[in-house]
C-alpha cells in the first residue's frame, strides 16, 4: 500500500486526492460518483516555449529545432511501429495527446478497461521509440497538420497577435513549429529533450472518474517500477534549467495584417504585461474572465450597442494567457466592419479604465459565477482541465473557487491599468 | 398531445429541458426556419432585448439558454434549450427550473409581436446574421468540404439545404412574411420535449411541463415526417466535381450511397464505418494516414438518416489521383472479406464504449432520445439494446452489406501549389 500522505481537496460533494509518489511523480486522483468514463492522463511540464536547455545527459546548453515538443509527442505515442492511438482503439479504448506552450498530455478515456488503459499509456509514456525512418515519416504527417492549421483563419489571426507582440519568446511560433524547422529533427534531438523532460519529477498523472484510489495508485507504482529500475531509491531532485532569451518589454509591431481565402474577417488585440508566477497566474485568468461578462458579454450595453449597429454579431472574447516566460491578453472578435470594430474596441478600452465599475453588474456575474462553477462538475474535461492548471501552476487544487471569490472591484480596476496602449497590438485577418 | 421524456440520472449537477419542434421542409421553409429561430432567441413580449434575456439567465445563476437548428435527414429540427442547476446545489436551495420552464415557453408562445408582425429592426438585423453564416460557410475548408458533399448527394432533399438556408431567400422574408411562417411552424410542427439531468427533488416536473405546454395541444402526428426522401437512380459512373480555393492544402471529400437499407441495418453499417474510416484502427487511419502519409486529417462519416456515408481528407493537390485509388482500395478490402480480426473487434468495441458513453453527457443522452425516436417510429431504444444488436453483428454481415455500397461522387475542394 502507498505510504505517501494523500491530501484531499474538497468542492460539492467531490473529492480530488493528491499524492506525490517515491520518484516524485504527482499523482492527482479526482473521484465522480457514477460517471461511467474514466479518463487518465500522463503528463509533462515541457511544451513547445521550452527550446534552450541544459541537456540531462552531458549537462552542456542546447537549443533544439522549433516544434519539437509537438514532434516528440506524436512520436512517443507510437510503439514499434503501431501507432498509440490504434493501440488503444483495439482495446476498445479511445486516446489522444496534445501539446501547448508549456505542457504536453497523453491521455486515454474508457468506460471498463481502465486498468489496461493505464498500463499502456505508463508504458508508452515510459518506453521511446524513435528511428531514422518513423522520424521522416512523421515529418509529411506533422508537415499536414501544419498546412492545415495555416488554412485556420482563427488560428492565423490568433499567432499573428503573438508575432507582433513578441521578438524572442518562442510563444512566438507555431507550437507544431514550421515545415522547415520540423525538417531538421532527428531522433537524436528527440531522446534528448525526452531524458532531460520526461523524468517523473517534471510530470504528472491526473486520473478522473468513479474509480478505487488505493488500487488506482498501487497500478501506477507497479507499472512504473517495471521502467524505472531504481524507483524505490531516493533521489535528488533537480530541476531542469531552462534559457529564454530576454524579451524586450515592447512589442515587436503595432499591427499586423494578413489577407485569406475568407469571407468573415477576424481582429485580436493584445497586450503583453509583465510576467508574473504561479497564484498569480491563475488569479489574471480568473480576473479576466470576470471582465468578459462585466464589460463584452451580451448583457453589457457596449454588446448591445455594437449588435444593434451591426458591427458584433457575437461576443468579444477576453483572455488571460500565462505562464513562467510570457504573460498577455488576447481580446478577439470578427466582423464584417472590421475597421468600425477595431475603432470602437479602442476606444471602449480606454474608457472602461476610467469608468466606475456597476455594483449591480458586479453582483450580477457573480451570481452567474457560482452557478457556472456548480454547472462545470458535469464535464468531466472540465474537472481536468481545473487539475493541470493547478499542477502547472503550484496552487491547491480548488483554490480558484476562494480566489474568484474574493476578487473585488478593486482587483478589476487594477489589472484593467496594466493595458497600456504602448503594449498593445492589432492583428487584422482579411479577404483577400 | 406531445410527448414528453425524462432522463434522470443524478450524478450531475444540472437540469437540461430541450423542446423540438421537428418538420419537412421546402427551401424556403429551410430559409425562413434558420432566420425564425435566430428571431426568436433574441425576445420575447416579456424580454424584449437580448440584454435583457441575458441579464434573466444570469439572475437565475448563469443558467443557459438558446435556439439550434439542426437536420435529422431530411428533417428540420428547432431546439429551444435552457440548462440549470438542480435547488439541491444553489444557495438557500434556490429553485429556478420552474422560472426556466416558463421563460422557455414565453419565448415560444409570446414572441414580440406588433399588428401581426415581428419587430422590422430586429428581423432585418437577423437577416444580417444569417446571411454571414451562409457567406462564412467556406471559411473551415474541411467542413465545407463535407457540406458541399451532402449537398452534391442531396440535391433537392431536404438534408442538401444548408441549415441556415439561402442568400437570395432569407433576402427576400419580411417581418410580416416571417410572423406567418412562424404560426406554421407552432402548428404544423412535431413536437418533442426531453428533460435530462439530475432530477431529484423534482418528481412533478412532467406534468409542470405538461399543464404549461399542452394547452396549445397543437403537435402533428410522426406519420406526417418523412426524413429520407431520396429515390436511387442509377448512376453508372462517379461523378467528379472541382472548385477552386485559395489554401495551401486541399480539402478530398467522397460521398457513398447504401442502397436497399433497412432500420436494423444501422448496426451492421455503423460497424462498417468504424472498420473504414471512424476510428484510429480503421483502415483509413491506418493506411491512408499511418502507412501513406497522406493526410492528418481522414474519417468517414456514417449519416444513419440518410443511407449515406461521407469520407474527408485534407490533402496535397498533387496526391489527388492517389488518393483515390487508396481510399478507393480500403472500400474494395472491405467487400472481398480483407478483414482481420483485430480490426472487427476494434471496432465493435468503439462503438459500444461510444454507446455507454452518452451516459455522461445530458446533451448526447437527449440527442440520443430524439434521433431514435424519430427514425423507430416513435419507439424508443435502450443503449443495453443497441448495443446486443452491435454484438450479434458478424464479420460476414458486414461484408453482405458492403456490397449494397456505391461511390457516386468525388469532390476536391482546390488549393496547393499553382500549376
Amino acid at each position: 500500500m502507498n505510504k505517501t500522505e494523500v491530501e484531499i481537496c474538497n468542492e460539492l460533494d467531490e473529492k480530488t486526492y493528491k499524492t506525490v509518489l517515491k520518484n516524485g511523480l504527482e499523482v492527482y486522483i479526482c473521484k465522480k460518483k457514477d460517471f461511467k468514463k474514466k479518463i487518465g492522463m500522463f503528463g509533462t511540464k515541457y511544451g513547445s516555449v521550452i527550446n534552450e536547455f541544459e541537456n540531462i545527459e552531458n549537462n552542456e546548453k542546447i537549443k533544439v529545432p522549433d516544434g519539437i515538443a509537438h514532434f516528440l509527442e506524436h512520436k512517443l505515442f507510437e510503439q514499434e511501429g503501431a501507432n498509440a492511438l490504434d493501440l488503444f482503439s483495439k482495446l476498445g479504448i479511445s486516446s489522444n495527446a496534445y501539446t501547448t506552450f508549456d505542457h504536453t498530455v497523453y491521455y486515454f478515456e474508457t468506460i471498463d478497461k481502465f486498468n489496461q488503459g493505464l498500463e499502456l499509456l505508463i508504458k508508452l509514456v515510459k518506453t521511446p521509440y524513435f528511428t531514422d525512418k518513423n522520424v521522416a515519416k512523421e515529418q509529411g504527417i506533422i508537415a499536414q497538420e501544419i498546412k492545415m492549421y495555416d488554412d485556420d483563419p482563427s488560428f492565423s489571426v490568433y499567432f499573428n497577435t503573438l508575432k507582433a507582440m513578441y521578438s524572442k519568446n518562442p510563444v512566438r511560433i507555431d507550437i507544431a513549429g514550421t515545415v522547415e524547422s520540423i525538417s531538421h529533427i532527428t531522433k537524436e534531438y528527440l531522446y534528448t529533450c525526452y531524458n532531460t523532460f520526461y523524468s517523473p519529477q517534471n510530470m504528472f498523472i491526473v486520473i478522473i472518474g468513479d474509480v478505487d484510489i488505493d488500487k488506482t495508485i498501487e497500478i501506477i507504482e507497479e507499472n512504473l517500477r517495471i521502467y524505472e529500475k531504481d524507483y524505490d531509491n531516493k533521489k535528488e531532485i533537480k530541476d531542469v534549467k531552462k534559457f529564454f532569451e530576454e524579451e524586450p518589454k515592447e512589442v515587436t509591431q503595432k499591427e499586423i495584417t494578413q489577407k485569406m481565402d475568407i469571407y468573415m474577417p477576424q481582429l485580436c488585440i493584445g497586450y503583453k504585461l509583465d510576467v508574473v508566477k504561479n497564484k498569480e497566474i491563475i488569479k489574471r485568468s480568473i480576473i479576466c474572465d470576470i471582465i468578459s461578462d462585466l464589460y463584452f458579454s451580451r448583457i453589457t450595453p457596449f454588446f448591445e450597442k455594437e449588435y444593434n449597429k451591426g458591427v458584433l454579431s457575437d461576443v468579444v472574447d477576453f483572455d488571460y494567457e500565462g505562464s513562467a516566460s510570457f504573460s498577455h491578453v488576447i481580446i478577439s472578435a470578427y466582423s464584417t466592419n472590421i475597421e468600425e470594430l477595431k475603432k470602437d474596441l479602442a476606444a471602449y478600452l480606454k474608457e472602461i479604465k476610467t469608468k466606475e465599475i456597476d455594483n449591480e453588474m458586479f453582483e450580477l456575474v457573480k451570481k452567474k459565477k457560482i452557478g457556472e462553477t456548480i454547472k462545470k462538475a458535469d464535464n468531466l474535461n472540465v474537472c481536468y482541465r481545473r487539475i493541470i492548471e493547478s499542477s502547472l501552476n503550484n496552487y491547491d487544487v480548488y483554490e480558484d473557487v476562494n480566489i474568484l471569490n474574493n476578487i473585488s472591484k478593486e482587483d478589476i480596476k487594477e489589472f484593467l491599468s496594466l493595458l497600456d496602449e504602448e503594449k498593445q497590438v492589432f492583428s487584422i485577418l482579411t479577404q483577400k | 398531445m406531445i410527448n414528453i421524456y425524462k432522463i434522470n440520472k443524478e450524478k450531475f449537477k444540472s437540469i437540461y429541458i430541450s423542446v423540438n419542434f421537428t418538420m419537412n421542409v421546402n427551401r424556403e421553409e429551410n430559409s425562413a426556419n434558420a432566420l425564425l429561430a435566430s428571431v426568436l432567441a433574441k425576445s420575447s413580449s416579456k424580454y424584449n432585448s437580448q440584454k435583457e434575456i441575458e441579464k434573466y439567465m444570469a439572475s437565475k445563476y448563469g443558467a443557459s439558454f438558446d435556439v439550434n437548428v439542426e437536420k435529422y435527414g431530411d428533417l428540420y429540427n428547432i431546439e429551444f434549450l435552457v440548462e440549470g442547476v438542480n435547488k439541491e446545489f444553489l444557495p438557500n436551495k434556490e429553485d429556478i427550473t420552474q422560472d426556466l420552464i416558463s421563460f422557455l415557453y414565453d419565448i415560444i408562445y409570446n414572441p414580440n409581436i406588433k399588428d401581426g408582425s415581428f419587430d422590422e429592426t430586429l428581423v432585418e438585423r437577423e437577416k444580417e446574421v444569417i446571411l454571414d453564416k451562409i457567406r462564412t460557410k467556406k471559411d473551415d475548408k474541411l467542413r465545407y468540404g463535407v457540406l458541399k458533399m451532402e449537398e452534391i448527394m442531396c440535391q433537392d432533399e431536404g438534408f442538401g439545404m444548408y441549415v441556415y438556408g439561402d442568400e437570395e431567400i432569407i433576402q427576400g422574408i419580411t417581418a410580416k412574411k416571417l410572423y406567418d411562417h412562424y404560426n406554421k411552424v407552432i402548428n404544423n410542427s412535431y413536437i418533442t420535449v426531453i428533460v435530462s439531468g439530475n432530477l431529484k427533488g423534482y418528481d412533478g416536473i412532467e406534468d409542470v411541463i405538461r399543464n404549461k405546454f399542452e394547452t396549445k395541444n397543437n403537435s402533428i402526428p410522426y406519420s406526417d415526417l418523412v426524413y429520407n426522401s431520396h429515390k436511387g437512380t442509377e448512376q453508372k459512373k462517379i461523378k467528379e466535381t472541382f472548385e477552386e480555393s485559395d489554401t495551401s492544402q486541399s480539402v478530398l471529400s467522397m460521398g457513398i450511397r447504401i442502397k436497399n437499407s433497412k432500420i436494423d441495418d444501422f448496426y451492421t453499417l455503423n460497424l462498417y464505418n468504424a472498420i473504414l474510416g471512424a476510428t484510429p484502427s480503421s483502415k483509413l487511419f491506418q493506411n491512408f494516414r499511418e502507412k501513406e502519409s497522406l493526410a492528418y486529417t481522414v474519417r468517414s462519416r456514417y449519416y444513419r438518416f440518410k443511407d449515406m456515408i461521407i469520407i474527408f481528407a485534407g490533402i496535397e493537390k498533387e496526391n489527388y489521383e492517389k488518393a483515390k485509388k487508396v481510399i478507393t482500395k480500403q472500400i474494395t478490402d472491405i467487400e472481398e472479406g480483407n478483414i482481420s480480426d483485430e480490426e472487427f473487434n476494434a471496432a465493435k468495441e468503439s462503438i459500444i464504449a461510444d454507446l455507454k458513453e452518452w451516459d455522461d453527457s445530458k446533451i448526447a443522452l437527449s440527442k440520443m432520445k430524439i434521433s431514435n425516436i424519430l427514425i423507430n417510429n416513435e419507439k424508443d431504444v435502450s443503449v443495453e439494446d443497441m448495443i446486443e444488436k452491435i454484438k450479434k453483428v458478424s464479420k460476414q454481415d458486414v461484408i453482405q452489406i458492403s456490397k449494397n455500397l456505391e461511390v457516386e461522387e468525388i469532390f476536391l475542394l482546390g488549393g496547393g501549389e499553382n500549376e
